[in-house]
């Protein structure tokens, strides 16, 4: 069967095409080029809509243990936020912590198609694809965490080659069937078990002879020579410190030219000028973004309102629980592979603070050039729930309604920002960048985030409306692999997402050490470790997608 | 103007949730539009007037007739006006009431008063447990309001209570006050076991001699001058709540938890 989307203003940033009408065609879930003179069964008149790519979210915590843990700890945020069963959706709660299902028909009611769960702990990677599986209407993806892990860090001390490295690293991949590498607080989460509070990037673990420096060196190396598409998926040093310009931007020093993917860099872009010793060091970190090609960032803005953070930064998060509100909290270790901690967390727009870490955000944003290098997150739940997203495109897209905003901010913040003379707008085009091409580049997606034949039929039909804020809250159509699964912002049919892997080539010998370490230190052994393709497709119900790598010799 | 009335037809198998009818969300409806209201029943929605007899009335002055304890949530968030149920209620009544008042002829299941800031409850036959108490996840319970119970009342009255007073004419189950922030409960009966097990402040007022855990300190007897202020404010309510200035205004007092702060206090009338 032909469908033919026909007349839209098509949005397409990685053809080039910037809003041009054109008609687009599916055929058994792919944009196709028909035939000339090939009849389409079925027509969809969208005169005067906005056509784009599904959008994709890199970075969204939506599955894994801590997630579960801060649903348990917020059962008020579940029960004010209740989304009634109906003959085709389920029941589900919650909007800083939504429920699976809550999540998956709230994403794709926004037009969006895939999400990437950012912290899958290797341990915990059974439960986060679990938790994905059953969020419907999404592809999803992980990153798996290293970087903590103390066997990483032993082959690290024992000074191996940089192959065993890598063959330590695709081997994770697989077994975990993730598609990147993300590292937290490098080496921090581990030393905070040494009664470390804080460790610099230069600064030597208190029981390894290493450096953050030393596994930020050696992990962007690995992804990089393993050919894995995205670049070491980087949560610095120093989370939320005034001051912390300085390690991020050792940070992204210690890729050493690498490509190296900064995310939720709103949080690690602060300086300690000014009385109250917070001050925003966005230009900074925005003129050394824009001068090395090889960083990516991802934003985490903050928006007010009441979230909750979840992060594996055990160090950070423990630091920060004095300011839980509600006032309750929790740190953990997960079974020594990395940490948990969840902090319930309001940000208000009168407090000084949060409200510079507001306009923070949203300068790095208008002052990063390439929008093929950031991408729009609020790093969900940590700066706000991915629902407010429609509200951050308008604040990118009408500098009218961002001045109207920063005015009734705290004042000591906003005169501290230059927010106010950044004239920049984000085109309709650089949104489509940000959420849609680039994310599929970065990521190595080749089947999506365009609409060139050949794609993935995911596509988001957008009404044509003043307010971009209401244009991107509720999509017209949308279509997932050619079906149309959402119908003026409404789910219309239920569908059930892949699993985006990559699985970089290695020397199998590197399972008879970590198979000896499983067996001394772990409480599972390694062959129950390992999540196998049949698994993913019968049993956790979600088949994977292997996408490319392309590796470099070594 | 008469009543709003509704008559329970059948008692229903599945606990239903009748959170939507208060004053404030009733206000300005005809009864047509009443009996139209959706509710869940099981997995199945139903209309009101399926389950109740509805006649036309004052909807500030709602009066509910029914014999089965499965109805929930009555006078959730309430503002003003005036339900009256003939017979039993469910779990949740009144939670989160913030005016207006709630009387209930008999018994009440748990969780009645929860999270209320204001106006009053009064209850004629016992009150289940977490009376006033607040709902698992939420930090603070009871934060305003007067809780009136003739009968008993269940275990963990008040807990986490912030303000507000509770009197219960009757006996209290176990942990009765535990985590009380602050806030006064009064109990004219026998208590049971771990009486304020965790408060920080507040009061307990009681008639008869509790067994504290060993963190509460005796601090003598004592006349403290609120006594007299509150046993005549008192005075006007019917029943054995009104004639609480006969008892006079000399107490034995404990300090406690002293884990917690020890700064709350249990008093018992000498």
């Amino acid at each position: 069967m032909l469908t033919r989307l026909a007349g839209g203003l098509i949005y397409d940033p990685a053809q080039g095409i910037d809003g041009e009408v054109r008609d687009l065609f599916i055929r058994d879930g792919q944009l196709v080029a028909p035939a000339p003179g090939e009849d389409p069964d079925h027509t969809y008149d969208l005169r005067g809509k906005l056509v784009m790519a599904g959008a994709i979210d890199l970075h969204t915590h939506i599955g894994g243990g801590k997630v579960n843990i801060a649903r348990t700890m917020l059962p008020e945020d579940q029960r004010a936020h209740c989304r009634a069963r109906t003959a085709l959706t389920r029941t589900g709660g919650g909007q800083v912590v939504p429920s699976t299902f809550a999540a998956g028909y709230r994403y794709a009611e926004m037009g969006y198609t895939t999400a990437f769960e950012p912290a899958v702990l290797p341990m915990n990677a059974r439960q986060a694809h679990m938790e994905m599986a059953d969020t419907p209407m999404l592809d999803t993806g992980g990153y798996a965490m290293l970087g903590n892990d103390d066997l990483l860090l032993q082959l690290m001390s024992e000074g191996v080659g940089q192959e065993v490295i890598n063959d330590y690293v695709a081997w994770t991949l697989k077994a975990t069937q993730c598609i990147g590498i993300k590292v937290v607080n490098p080496g921090g989460i581990n030393a905070f078990k040494f009664n470390a509070r804080k460790l610099d990037v230069d600064e030597r673990h208190p029981h390894y002879p290493l450096t953050p420096r030393d596994i930020l060196r050696t992990l962007s190396r690995a992804v990089a020579e393993l050919g894995v598409p995205h670049p070491l998926h980087v949560h610095a040093s120093n989370l939320g410190i005034p001051g912390n310009q300085v390690s991020t931007l050792a940070t992204i020093d210690a890729a050493e030219g690498l490509p190296i993917h900064l995310t939720h860099i709103q949080f690690h872009s602060y300086g300690a000028e000014g009385d109250r010793r917070f001050s925003s060091a966005a230009a900074v970190i925005a003129e050394a973004v824009n001068r090395r090609p090889n960083v990516t960032i991802d934003v985490g803005q903050v928006m007010f309102g009441q979230t909750v953070t979840v992060s594996g930064d055990t160090m950070r998060q423990y630091a920060n629980h004095q300011h839980a509100h509600p006032r309750k909290w929790t740190c953990m270790d997960i079974e020594c592979d990395a940490g948990c901690g969840v902090v319930p967390f309001r940000y208000r727009d009168q407090n000084f603070v949060n409200a510079l870490q507001w306009a923070i955000g949203l300068e790095l944003f208008l002052m990063v050039d390439d929008p093929w290098r950031v991408f729009l997150t609020t790093d969900h739940p940590n700066g706000a729930p991915f629902t407010s997203y429609p509200r951050l495109i308008r604040l990118l897209m009408d500098r009218g309604f961002r001045n109207d905003c920063l005015a009734q901010i705290n004042p000591e913040a906003a005169a501290l920002s230059n927010l106010g003379s950044l004239t920049r707008e984000y085109s309709r085009n650089e949104i489509a960048i940000m959420t849609r091409a680039a994310p599929a580049r970065i990521l190595g997606l080749a089947d999506r985030g365009h609409l060139a034949p050949g794609a993935r039929a995911d596509i988001t039909v957008y009404h044509d409306l003043a307010d971009p804020e209401q244009t991107f809250a509720r999509p017209m159509l949308v279509f997932k692999g050619g079906e149309l699964v959402v119908e003026e912002g409404a789910v219309t049919r239920v569908v059930r997402g892949r699993t985006q892997v990559v699985r970089p080539e290695f020397d199998p010998a590197i399972e008879g050490r970590i198979g000896r370490w499983f067996d001394r230190y772990h409480s599972i052994r390694l062959a129950n470790f390992a999540i196998t393709d049949t698994e993913m497709a019968a049993g956790i119900g979600s088949p994977v997608t292997i996408h490319p790598c392309n590796r470099r010799s070594t | 103007m008469t009543s709003l009335t509704l008559e329970l037809t059948a008692p229903p198998m599945p606990r239903i949730d009748l959170s939507a009818l208060t004053p404030d969300r009733l206000a300005g409806r005809s009864a047509d539009a009443i009996r139209r209201l959706p509710l869940w029943v099981g997995n199945e929605e139903a209309t009101l007037g399926d389950l109740f007899t509805v006649t036309a009335g004052d909807t500030d002055d709602i009066l509910i007739r029914c014999d089965s304890d499965r109805l929930d949530g009555i006078g959730t968030g309430m503002s003003r006006g005036a339900i009256r149920v003939e017979g039993r209620a469910g779990a949740y009544l009144g939670r989160q009431q913030r005016g207006g008042t709630i009387s209930v002829s008999g018994d009440t299941g748990p969780f009645a008063g929860s999270g209320m800031t204001g106006g009053g409850i009064e209850i004629g036959g016992n009150a289940g447990d977490f009376l006033g108490a607040a709902i698992p996840g939420e930090r603070r319970g009871m934060r305003g309001g007067r809780i009136q119970v003739r009968g008993n009342a269940g275990d963990r009255i008040g807990d986490h209570q912030r303000r507000g007073l509770i009197l219960i004419g009757g006996d209290a189950g176990d942990y009765c006050g535990s985590r009380l922030v602050a806030g006064t409960i009064v109990v004219l009966g026998r208590t049971g076991a771990n009486l304020g097990f965790a408060m920080r402040r507040g009061t307990l007022l009681l008639t008869s001699q509790p067994r504290l855990p060993p963190t509460f300190n005796p601090n003598g007897t004592q006349e403290p001058g609120f006594l007299a202020l509150l046993t005549r404010d008192l005075a006007g309510l019917g029943g054995p709540f009104g004639q609480l200035q006969a008892r006079g205004t000399r107490v034995h007092r404990w300090l406690g938890d002293l884990g917690y702060g020890g700064q709350g206090e249990v008093l018992v009338w000498a």
